[in-house]
């Protein structure tokens, strides 16, 4: 446990420093939104399309800043540094946690800027904000196995962004799905998907976490 | 396992990259007091033989056998036996060298044990300077504190006057000499004068 608090303090020092990451993700967050609000011209989209457009906005965030954690280690050459200190294990939970924060800071800044851009007002709120918070967690939980494999590739975020899409097809499904429900109102709120979420995220951390030693050693 | 006696064996390592065989063969035994010299030329297979001695890279066959007591030890537990550094342990550059050091030592080293040594290797005052400012030399003796500080049994040093100056050596040189007769040491090194700290080696030369 304490090791994991020392790795995660170092992340968020690194982080803190560089910034590029959060950077990334919400320079790229606040020119989408905007652009996306300009070209609507004060016209309406359906509650489909705004949520479509809400979640390939969050998709390519992650994308543009969650592999880095994983990527920086290998392209810094800190790899086998981190590897001799801490196990596996407690580097694959320490970055889960890392990138679980950080997707869930850049989603509260994406989320308010984007419903008022677009005008929108949820009529299920709750179910709104939950559904933002569980994808979110099941975008960070894919993003950082999958973060973890192109580190070891050193291709870089091209792959990465090409791998993520069909493992995190699932979760936007799910995600706009309840999203437009949230959004347009009427109907019965599906609570019940929001659990399909966070199982995802469960199954994907405890299959990351069995299989993280093989992706992150030669051993 | 701490107060106990802790022996490394290698038996029959080899390795091979593709159909290219770098090293085979190798065998020996290290009882505490032992030092220890991995020499050869450059591409002979070192650095790859020092990673499969801490268990980081896998060998082609052969066993690498830890022992504590006489009990054989896991694999996951090296980590806490050894003290390692190379050329390929680059500590953050974004972080100072306290930062770094606090980053990997264990629970029972305090801030004042973290202090004497940046004081011994001479970068106490550059202490609170992200390591990316710091030259070539200073970077391999943080290098050199991140292996001996947290006092293992076995010290595995690759390369390790590789970017030093001659005090540096000096600092390095009186600490092996300090700390031998209660650790394993084993260095890797083309250096006369690193050689001349062990008691015995081999040559990867003799084994390709």
């Amino acid at each position: 446990m304490n090791n994991i608090l020392k790795n995660l303090r170092k992340d968020f020092l690194i982080e803190f420093r560089n910034r590029s990451a959060l950077n990334i993700s919400f320079a790229f967050a606040g020119i989408t939104t905007l652009s996306v609000s300009l070209a609507a011209g004060g016209i309406p989209f359906s509650p489909l399309v705004q949520a479509i457009i809400f979640w390939i906005i969050l998709f390519f965030s992650a994308m543009s800043g969650l592999a880095h954690i994983f990527i920086r280690e290998e392209e810094e050459q800190n790899a086998l540094f981190l590897s001799l200190y801490y196990s596996p294990e407690e580097i694959y939970i320490s970055k889960l946690i890392f990138n679980m924060v950080l997707f869930l800071c850049i989603a509260t800044l994406i989320t308010p800027l984007y419903l008022f851009f677009l005008q929108i007002l949820p009529v299920y709120k709750i179910l709104f904000l939950l559904t933002v918070i569980s994808g979110s967690i099941a975008i960070a939980s894919v993003t950082t196995i999958l973060g973890a494999m192109v580190s070891k590739t050193g291709s870089g975020s091209s792959l990465f962004t090409v791998i993520s899409f069909p493992v995190l097809l699932p979760v936007l499904w799910t995600a706009i799905s309840l999203t437009t429900i949230s959004i347009e109102g009427g109907g019965v709120p599906e609570y019940k998907n929001i659990l399909f979420l966070l199982a995802f995220s469960g199954v994907i951390v405890s299959a990351s976490y069995l299989s993280f030693k093989f992706i992150w050693t030669e051993i | 396992m701490h107060d106990k006696t802790i022996s490394i064996e290698s038996r029959d390592i080899s390795k091979k990259f593709g159909n290219t065989r770098l090293f085979s063969n190798v065998n020996f035994l290290l009882n505490k007091g032992d030092s220890f010299f991995i020499t050869g030329p450059n591409g002979s297979g070192k650095s790859t033989l020092m990673q499969i001695l801490a268990g980081i890279q896998k060998s082609s066959s052969g066993n690498i056998i830890y022992t504590s007591g006489g009990t054989v030890i896991d694999s996951s537990l090296y980590k806490e036996i050894y003290g390692f550094t190379g050329p390929q342990v680059n500590s953050y550059d974004m972080l100072t060298a306290s930062e770094n050091l606090k980053f990997t030592v264990s629970q029972k080293v305090d801030e004042k044990k973290i202090n004497e040594y940046l004081e011994k290797f001479g970068l106490y005052r550059h202490r609170t300077k992200p390591v990316k400012y710091y030259s070539s030399g200073m970077k391999q003796r943080l290098r050199l504190i991140h292996a001996l500080i947290n006092d293992r049994k076995i010290l595995m040093l690759d390369e390790p006057c590789t970017n030093l100056d001659s005090k540096g050596r000096d600092i390095l040189y009186e600490t092996i000499n300090e700390i031998k007769n209660n650790k394993i040491i084993i260095i890797a090194t083309n250096e006369s004068d690193d050689i001349k700290l062990c008691a015995r080696g081999i040559n990867l030369e003799q084994h390709s």
